[in-house]
């Protein structure tokens, strides 16, 4: 006879799923002597909030619902979920609510086994120590080194270009192996390098950068006289100019390293290249789309130019340039776009009776558009307007932008905020009123509607109008206590969806179908958070992740909130482009939705951790402004 | 409703075995009794198990496998489960090993029917037996106690699917009871057929889901095959 369990169906099962991949035949087998196998009807409950909870849950098959205590937010477990052990790691009693949403079979494993796995296995310990943050940002490093070796669409973005040609300030700082490291620290400030070749005999035979100088002298304590030739990376990864871009790229993206001395047949150092260089060469490349726009002679030429700028997107995207860079570049030809049309305009009409200035709203003023975005905009006038002598004109400049940005991609915005419609032709007085209206009397649905106009900026024209505005208004809302309380709580009313359903996501509501939407579900909320502390410290970024960290320098939000926060952003926003580069591939219109069971797991469960994180956050954001009043 | 009389007839059955087992596992199955059937499910402690043979003939086909899982009437104790490999008289035929992925390496570590039956016996003790279409483990553990102890073996066995049958009638086709598509229906995962460990799993949780289901408080009498 045989103990059999650990060929039992179960342990093939739990293979599969992640915490339990990991661990031994013999580890396994003991979680397995201690699982009961157990089925619960649908809309049965499994767990009662409060219950003594003695097991570890793991969805077998069906869908497990957690009402999590104290919110309306669901969770949703879908096969290989799992659940119960917050209350096991506590020691203390359950405060989720566990709920079958389907007729599902769930194993259950005792405590005893459960904390036994966890205490002698630091890998499934890691697992459930609840830090979706630095998974999170685990997954950021990932992604990245996946987007860099990934092949395909390079050509269009000169990334087979010989590395030689990123290569701008020759003369390269090197340092001996016999200086100490006190004289090489101090060669690299005067000369203001982060990374010093260490040549000996005419040869490079090291290199330091300003982390080993950080993590090899400071970290530990090193006496500053040591000599150099102890801290510095010996033989590094040399490259020649002759060494295409992205070979250079992916060599440091598997070698984790971020500097790349550039070395000349005769041996010595030409150059040093940094990863940032090589990110920003593969963008600037794409800039040609920039240029088109910018001697576009009329909107014709300019939607024939940002008509490019999807392909532009994939290339980028392969490339593995991060999701940041992406949106300011993304964003850089948006504003392109509505200067150039406005320029075209005023050269039509006539220049302009008074002064003015294009204020943008939302995305673009963030510099975080993604494509398809809508167009949001509106005027400011200056001293002088009257509007029975000039709103005819601006009337139609409006009309010439608006007509111009929609043939280019840039939808007519369907909320209306668009300098065609009167109400956001105004004068800098006219705009403080409505901005003092919102915030001094504010009802909840005004502020939901209202927030994207808190992130503005001026495009084009007299932009110093726009910044006046701007400091009026978020000077009026910094004091005003009660304003601060409905933006956070309007924050705080999105709807973060927590799990998903096997494939699918499902959201509270489900009336949406199975779609995920990754701008109201993940992007708006971390918007919304940053903007409140922007409001709150009169923050002058209008960009979330310098607002973030914005908030963390004033002390509104925790350091280790703003990074995470950041990252999550990050994440987020690349799974969104690639989602899109994968549209545009298929020849779809690029969008923001997207069908949950087209991510890989990889990506799900990071999303599954970016939802709780944002989730989290907009429950401290609440209780910060709001009081913790809903 | 439980037929009348059953109880007693299932009483007389169990003590007359009782009666003509030697000295042995065999009798001391018997002596351990078999729980009332006025029993609550609630109360009962069952085993889940799964022959797997190389024919369906009670008297000539070879018992290959037994696979068994505790359980009661709302979990399956999936810690528990066992298997015992059973040595087959006569050489495996192909079919049956292509069947059930048997192999003589695997028989290697396996028991002759009297030492098979010497283990599985006291393990099945007191307990209520949960088989997906009994009539295999009814006949063959009964032939096989006959061949050995030259006595019957009576047990009380739930069958899961006359259970469906009895308890949720309708018209199906003609697999429609076969224990994958039952378990389907009840949103139970797919899983490998033909391993006796695996099918008495998957039979237990089939019981469990059914239980669940009926939304009553049967008794011992109302699940047992009849």
């Amino acid at each position: 006879m045989q103990d059999a369990p650990e060929t039992l169906e179960i342990a093939e099962f739990l293979r599969q799923h992640p915490p339990f991949g990991g661990l031994s035949d013999a580890e396994l087998a003991a979680l397995i002597r201690a699982l009961e196998v157990r089925y619960y009807r649908r809309g049965s409950t499994i767990t009662s909030a409060g219950d003594e909870n003695e097991w570890f849950s793991i969805v077998r098959s069906g869908a497990v619902e957690l009402r999590l205590g104290g919110s309306d937010l669901n969770a949703r477990l879908g096969e290989g979920g799992c659940f119960g052990y917050p209350s096991l790691l506590r020691d203390g009693c359950a405060q989720n609510e566990a709920i079958a949403l389907e007729d599902s079979l769930v194993y259950r494993i005792a405590k005893p086994a459960f904390l036994e796995t966890i205490r002698i296995h630091p890998e499934f310990r890691a697992f459930f120590e609840i830090d979706e943050a630095a998974r999170l940002r685990r997954a950021v490093d990932r992604m990245r080194q996946i987007g860099a070796a990934s092949e395909g669409a390079a050509d269009t973005l000169g990334a087979h270009a010989a590395i030689g040609s990123l290569v701008r300030r020759t003369g390269v700082v090197t340092g001996g192996p016999d200086m100490t490291v006190c004289e090489a620290a101090r060669l690299m400030t005067q000369e203001d390098v982060s990374t010093l070749p260490i040549c000996g005999d005419g040869k490079l035979v090291g290199i330091v950068t300003d982390k080993d100088l950080r993590r090899r002298v400071l970290g530990v304590g090193l006496d500053l006289s040591s000599p150099v030739s102890a801290i510095m990376t010996r033989d590094p990864v040399t490259a020649v100019p002759d060494t295409p871009i992205l070979t250079a790229l992916i060599t440091m993206a598997e070698r984790h390293i971020h500097h790349l001395p550039i070395m000349n047949p005769a041996g010595d150092v030409i150059a040093i290249v940094s990863s940032n260089d090589i990110l920003s060469q593969l963008g600037s490349n794409a800039l040609h789309i920039a240029k088109a726009v910018s001697v576009s002679a009329d909107s014709g030429q300019v939607a024939d130019a940002t008509s490019q700028l999807p392909q532009a997107l994939t290339g980028l995207v392969a490339a593995g340039v991060d999701a940041d860079h992406v949106s300011r570049y993304v964003s850089t030809i948006g504003e392109g776009a509505h200067r150039r049309l406005l320029k075209l305009g005023e050269e039509k009409l006539g220049p302009p009776p008074v002064p003015y200035a294009l204020v943008c709203f939302g995305s673009l003023a963030r510099a975080e558009q993604a494509l398809g975005s809508d167009q949001d905009n509106g005027f400011v006038f200056g001293d002088g307007y009257d509007a029975a002598l000039h709103d005819a004109y601006f009337a139609e400049l409006a009309r010439h932008l608006c007509d111009g940005l929609n043939a280019a991609g840039y939808r007519y915005c369907p909320g209306n905020i668009m300098a065609t419609n009167p109400t956001y032709r105004r004068t800098a007085g006219e705009w403080a009123e409505i901005f003092k209206g919102w915030i001094e009397s504010p009802d909840p649905q005004a502020v939901l509607e209202s927030t994207i106009f808190f992130d503005m900026r001026a495009l084009a024209g007299e932009k110093s109008l726009v910044e006046g505005l701007r400091q009026e208004v978020f000077a009026a809302a910094a004091k005003n206590g009660i304003f601060l309380s409905f933006i956070a709580r309007a924050a705080a009313t999105t709807r973060v969806p927590l799990g998903f359903f096997r494939n699918f996501l499902l959201q509270d509501d489900a009336d949406e179908g199975r779609v995920l939407d990754l701008k109201t579900q993940a992007i708006a909320p971390i918007v919304d958070i940053a903007r409140t502390h922007a409001l709150a410290k009169k923050l002058v970024a209008t960009n979330t992740t310098e607002r973030l960290s914005g908030a963390a320098d004033s002390e509104s939000l925790p350091r280790d909130a703003a990074r995470d926060l950041a990252a999550c952003f990050e994440f987020v926003r690349d799974v969104r482009f690639r989602h899109q580069a994968e549209q545009i591939a298929r020849g779809e219109l690029p969008s923001n939705k997207l069908d949950p069971a087209s991510l890989s797991r990889f990506d799900r469960e990071h999303l599954r951790d970016a939802f709780k994180l944002i989730r989290d956050q907009l429950e401290k954001l609440r209780s910060q402004f709001a009081g913790g009043v809903t | 409703m439980v037929p009348p009389f059953a109880a007693w007839r299932f009483s007389r059955r169990f003590e007359a075995a009782r009666k003509a087992a030697p000295e042995g596992p065999l009798r001391d199955f018997y002596e351990a009794g078999h729980p009332a059937f006025a029993t609550p499910v609630e109360d009962l402690d069952m085993i889940a198990i799964d022959l797997e043979t190389d024919g369906l003939d009670f008297d000539h086909s070879a018992l290959l496998e037994a696979g068994f899982v505790a359980m009661r009437h709302d979990r399956v104790f999936a810690g528990t489960g066992k298997r015992i490999r059973i040595r087959p008289p006569a050489a495996l035929s192909e079919a049956s090993v292509v069947i059930h992925r048997i192999t003589d390496e695997a028989l290697k570590d396996a028991l002759d029917e009297e030492a098979a039956l010497a283990k599985l016996l006291p393990m099945l003790a007191g307990k209520v037996l949960v088989a997906h279409f009994a009539e295999i483990e009814t006949g063959f553990l009964d032939a096989a106690c006959r061949r050995v102890y030259d006595a019957p073996f009576v047990a009380p066995f739930v069958c899961t699917m006359a259970l469906e049958n009895r308890w949720f009638p309708r018209t199906r086709a003609a697999d429609g009871l076969r224990l994958a598509k039952l378990r389907a229906q009840y949103g139970l995962p797919a899983y490998r057929g033909h391993d006796g460990l695996v099918d008495a799993l998957a039979c237990g949780e089939l019981l469990i889901a059914q239980l669940a289901a009926r939304n009553s408080r049967p008794t011992l009498g109302d699940i047992l095959r009849r």
